[in-house]
Parts: structure tokens; C-alpha cells; sequence
């Protein structure tokens, strides 16, 4: 207690104390949730299961616009033609439409064709016979280039309508169109599932922390009347937070892994029966990341939530 | 310098209750070292409570340290509390951790760095002559030990002033004896001291003032005795740098 010897002892400079205490309390807290193994566990099987949800139906909807998108290739333009336009002419345009950018491969139908596909396909052909005339168009069929995009498609559709021979173009996309908008409502559906877990996580963490620190009442109202501020008492719980939500996401990347091998068989049976090359992905690298970030800033945000709103509450006495 | 603690005409009112001070006005000087006394609810832990910033009065001044304790924003009362050593009848131990990390955290609170911090503890240990027992839990000790437990951590940041309430209250005549002349030795080295206590045949024989609280106000006093007003607080512990 001598004199001198606090002329030497001061506190450390603030980055040098910073960095101090957050390493303290970074393995302070650990060791803490370390002393309650099944409860930590519980709480992080919690959270990795409202994290799982949200990021496995996200998964899913990737698989399913990486199969929309491979089928985008068997689009097909029909071009239905006037019926001025003659045989000839018909099987002449198809050849020039084949030499157009972005055009891959033409099909001329004439008329008579059409009659005897549809004949033979539809089984209406006697019900035809009553007919004078046959009812149909020639058509030209045109398969866009691989990889064109669907903007590319249909800026060729219209030009391929302007052509003076073709009465009708037409692209055979309403199926790829359903896909979509059901694949743009399961994408809401995701975002909105993951919001509401989201919120659930919030809740969890927040729940578990206002327990802890309920229990810790005496000790948080000691440390106040020796002098601890408000951040300093704060500290252990957000980490605890950071903990719940590190551990929460690592148990939801697990749960999507599982989830995602239990699946690849099953699935690539199934492309086999298409005679598709699929393969069904898992999460990305970079979606990992996200989900390993959004499980702590969820934790870490619950944490603060609750710390704020309760902590102001322990007055010591 | 003026004095460590003064009171201007303080009264104090539990919400919804009568006046515990009505009227007290004190001072206590640099380097002082007095006792409050009083019968049971004569208002010597409030009197403390004010002291250290936990309630405010509702009626006059209380200056601690040259600050004006109504002036202080929420954000400056925990360092203000740092400057404090505080000793409670009932401890205020943290029961989950050793001896050492009880002592260790005003100074862990204030940052210091590890090899201070150890210096610094082990050295208030053993000037509450419990350095053996810094590895225990305070469970596995006695109402004294950890009656001293709790004063070495009042000690162990040097502050200028130490509050102590009742700090014999738990124990036997033979160890009470010994808490008061520690308080004793950190009084000759300067720092002030502010004790309530109802031990009144412990301290009779005291050369220390005695401020007797009745009905809410001073009605007694023994005279100051010469004051250590010129010693300088300890160097480097004054938070505002003088
Ligand atoms: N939180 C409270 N709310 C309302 N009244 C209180 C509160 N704390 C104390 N009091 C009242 O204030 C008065 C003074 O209490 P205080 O604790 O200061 O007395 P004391 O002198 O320390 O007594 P003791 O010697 O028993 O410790 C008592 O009448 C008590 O009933
Ligand atoms: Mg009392």
C-alpha cells in the first residue's frame, strides 16, 4: 500500500484496455455457457433449427431456378405464318430466321404437315375430315441459342413478328412462366419465414439472457455499487448472445448439410428420369458466411434488447 | 482543499415515507476518520447511501470529493463510485468466484492490467492478513474473513475515502477489535474513513469524532480531531487529474 507504488499503477491506455477485458469476457462468457453444456446446447439446437428453416427452403428454391434454368434451353418460338405465304416461301424464310443472330435451329411445318402431326397426335383426325379447309397454319418453329437470356428472346420474338410473312409469334414459355412466379412466391415465402424465425431468435436469445439475468440480480447489483458501468456489466451478456447465435448457426450449417445429402440421392434418381445432369447444391461458401453472421448479429441483437431493457432495472440496494 | 464530504442541510424521504434526515449538516475532513452513530433506523445507512450516490437527498447539498453529487449525470456515477471504497454489514460478495477475482474487480472494472492487478490484490490480502486463502471460495469462509474480504476490495483501488456500514455487525468482540484498527491503519495512511456503526463500546476509546444521529438529525458530536487535511489524496488516484 505504499505510496509510491501507485504512482506506477495506473490503468492501461484504452486500446490496450479494450482489448484486455473483450478477451476476457470472450472466454469468460464461453466458460460460463461451457458450466451449463445441456441447457447451452438446447438453446443453440433451438436457434439452429429456426435458422435451418428459412436457409434450407432457400437452398431448395436454388436448385429449383438452376432446374428452370437449364430448361430455359428447350424454349421454343413458334412463328405461325399467313396463309398467303406459299410452301416455298415458308421453307425459304425458316432458312433466313436460321441465319439471324441468336437463332440456333428452325423447323418449317407447312400446312399439310401440321394437319397430319395434328391428326396423328391429337386424335381428333376424323372430326377434321368434316372440315373443308384445313384449319391450320404452317409454322416455323425456332429454337433460340443456348444461354440466351430470356430479355434476348423475346427482343428476338419481336423482331421475328414484324416479319410481313408471320401473322402470329408466339413463345411457348407459359410453363417457365408459372415456374417462375411460383419460385418468386416460395422466395417470399422463404424471406418472410426467415423473418419471422428471425424474430424467433431474437426472442430465444433475449429469452434465455433475461433468465440469466434474472438469476444474476445480486451479482449485477454488486457490481454496480463497486462502480462497474453499465458497458462493463453489459459485456458478458452480449457475448453470450454472440455465443448462442455462433453456435445456433453452426448447428443450423449442419442441419442443411444433413439435409441436403439425405436429398442428393433421392433427387439425382429423379433427374436421371429426365436425362438431366443435375446435381442438387448445398449452401454456397458465401451463404454460409451469411447465415454464420445472421445467427450471431441475431444473438448478439437479442442479447442488447434484453440487456437494455432490464439491466436499468437492478438498482443495488 | 476542502473537506472529503459535506453535508448542507440534507434531508432525506423514502418515496412514500417519512423523513429519515430531516436536517444534517456535516463535514468530514481529508484524511479523517469518524463514525456515525445511532439507534437501529436513526438513519446511518442512509446517511452512507447518500455518500455513495445510492439515492439522492431531496432536500439540500451533498458534496463528495469537491463534486456535487446532484450534478452528476447517470454516465458519471459509476466512475464517481470507483473513487469510493465501500464496506457492507452483509459483504456484497460475489459467491461464484475466488477470493482473488472478488478483490480483482474494482481494478478489473478500471482495466488494469493483470500484473498490476495481482501486485495490487495480493498486497490488500495480506493487509487484511487472508493472502492464504485468495484460492477459496468465500463460501468456505467465516462472517470475519469475509467481512475482510469485502474490505479489501474497498481497499484495493486506493480510494480517498472509505464507507464502511456496520462492519463489525457480524462479528465477535475479539475480531471486531481487529476490523476497526484496520480501518485504524488505512486512516494513518491518509485515507478518510466514515464508519456507522452502533459498536459503541468499541469505539469510546477512540480518539475519532462521533456524529450521533437522532430523529434525523445530528444531535452530538465529539470535536474534530486534528485533521490530515494536508496530505495529498494518493497520487494518480484522482480520476479529474489534479
Ligand atoms: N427502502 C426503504 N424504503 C422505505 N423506508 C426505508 C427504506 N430503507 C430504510 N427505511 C427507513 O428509513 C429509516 C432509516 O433507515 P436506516 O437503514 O438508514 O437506519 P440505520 O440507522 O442504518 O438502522 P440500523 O442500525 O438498524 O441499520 C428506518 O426507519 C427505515 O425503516
Ligand atoms: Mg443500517
Amino acid at each position: 500500500m505504499a505510496a509510491e507504488e501507485s504512482l506506477q499503477v495506473q490503468p492501461l491506455p484504452l486500446m490496450q484496455r479494450l482489448t484486455q477485458e473483450h478477451t476476457r469476457v470472450f472466454f469468460f462468457s464461453l466458460g460460463k455457457l461451457g458450466r451449463n453444456p445441456v441447457g447451452t446446447l438446447l438453446t443453440a439446437l433451438v436457434i439452429g433449427v429456426a435458422l435451418a428453416l428459412p436457409a434450407g427452403m432457400h437452398v431448395l428454391t436454388q436448385n429449383l431456378s438452376k432446374i428452370s434454368y437449364s430448361w430455359q434451353d428447350s424454349l421454343q418460338l413458334s412463328l405461325f405464318l399467313k396463309d398467303s405465304v406459299s410452301t416455298e416461301r415458308g421453307a425459304a424464310l425458316a432458312r433466313e430466321i436460321r441465319g439471324r443472330p441468336g437463332v440456333q435451329a428452325t423447323r418449317y411445318i407447312s400446312r399439310e404437315q401440321s394437319l397430319a402431326e395434328f391428326r396423328s397426335q391429337s386424335g381428333f383426325g376424323d372430326a377434321l375430315d368434316v372440315l373443308q379447309d384445313n384449319p391450320l397454319p404452317a409454322v416455323i418453329a425456332v429454337t433460340p441459342e443456348r444461354g440466351r437470356n430470356k430479355l434476348q428472346v423475346e427482343v428476338l420474338l419481336g423482331e421475328l413478328t414484324r416479319l410481313p410473312e408471320v401473322d402470329l409469334a408466339k413463345l411457348d414459355q407459359k410453363w417457365l412462366e408459372r415456374l417462375y412466379a411460383i419460385l418468386g412466391i416460395i422466395d417470399r415465402a422463404v424471406f418472410i419465414v426467415g423473418l419471422l424465425l428471425g424474430i424467433a431468435v431474437v426472442v430465444t436469445v433475449g429469452n434465455t439472457i433475461r433468465l440469466d439475468i434474472e438469476a444474476r440480480r445480486e451479482e449485477i447489483s454488486v457490481m454496480k455499487l463497486i462502480g462497474a458501468p453499465d458497458s462493463f456489466i453489459r459485456r458478458p451478456f452480449l457475448y453470450t448472445g454472440f455465443w448462442y447465435g455462433l453456435a445456433g448457426s453452426v448447428f443450423a450449417l449442419v442441419l442443411v448439410l444433413a439435409g441436403t445429402l439425405a436429398l442428393s440421392g433421392p433427387s439425382e434418381t429423379l433427374a436421371s428420369l429426365y436425362d438431366s445432369s443435375f446435381t442438387l447444391s448445398g449452401l454456397s461458401f458465401g451463404s454460409s458466411l451469411l447465415l454464420l453472421l445472421t445467427g450471431i448479429v441475431l444473438g448478439w441483437i437479442g442479447a442488447w434488447i434484453t440487456v437494455w431493457r432490464h439491466l436499468a432495472d437492478i438498482q443495488p440496494q | 482543499m476542502t473537506d472529503i464530504i459535506h453535508f448542507n442541510q440534507v434531508g432525506y424521504r423514502y418515496p412514500g415515507g417519512k423523513d429519515v434526515l430531516s436536517d444534517v449538516t456535516f463535514s468530514l475532513g481529508r484524511g479523517e476518520m469518524a463514525f456515525v452513530t445511532g439507534s437501529s433506523g436513526a438513519g446511518k445507512t442512509t446517511l452512507l447511501r447518500l455518500v455513495g450516490l445510492l439515492c439522492k437527498p431531496t432536500r439540500g447539498q451533498v458534496m463528495v470529493d469537491d463534486v456535487n453529487l446532484a450534478s452528476l449525470k447517470n454516465g458519471d456515477i459509476a466512475p464517481f463510485r470507483q473513487r469510493i471504497g465501500m464496506v457492507f454489514q452483509n459483504f456484497n460478495l460475489l459467491y461464484d468466484r475466488t477470493v482473488f477475482d472478488n478483490v480483482a474487480l474494482p481494478l478489473v472494472i478500471r482495466g488494469f492490467a493483470y500484473s498490476d492487478v495481482q501486485r495490487r490484490v495480493r498486497a490488500a490480502l495480506d493487509a487484511v492478513g487472508l493472502l492464504n486463502r485468495e484460492k477459496s471460495s468465500p463460501l468456505t469462509l467465516s462472517g470475519g474473513e469475509q467481512q475482510r474480504v469485502g474490505i479489501a476490495r474497498a481497499i484495493v483501488s486506493k480510494p480517498a475515502l472509505i464507507l464502511a456500514d456496520e462492519p463489525t455487525g457480524n462479528l465477535d468482540p475479539e475480531m471486531s477489535k481487529e476490523v476497526m484498527k484496520l480501518f485504524e491503519r488505512f486512516n494513518q495512511v491518509g485515507v478518510s474513513v466514515l464508519i456507522a456503526t452502533h459498536a459503541l463500546h468499541l469505539i469510546v476509546h477512540m480518539p475519532h469524532r462521533i456524529i450521533h444521529l437522532d430523529g434525523g438529525k445530528i444531535t452530538a458530536r465529539r470535536p474534530r480531531t486534528p485533521v490530515l487535511s494536508d496530505l495529498p489524496p494518493f497520487p494518480g488516484e484522482d480520476s479529474r487529474g489534479r
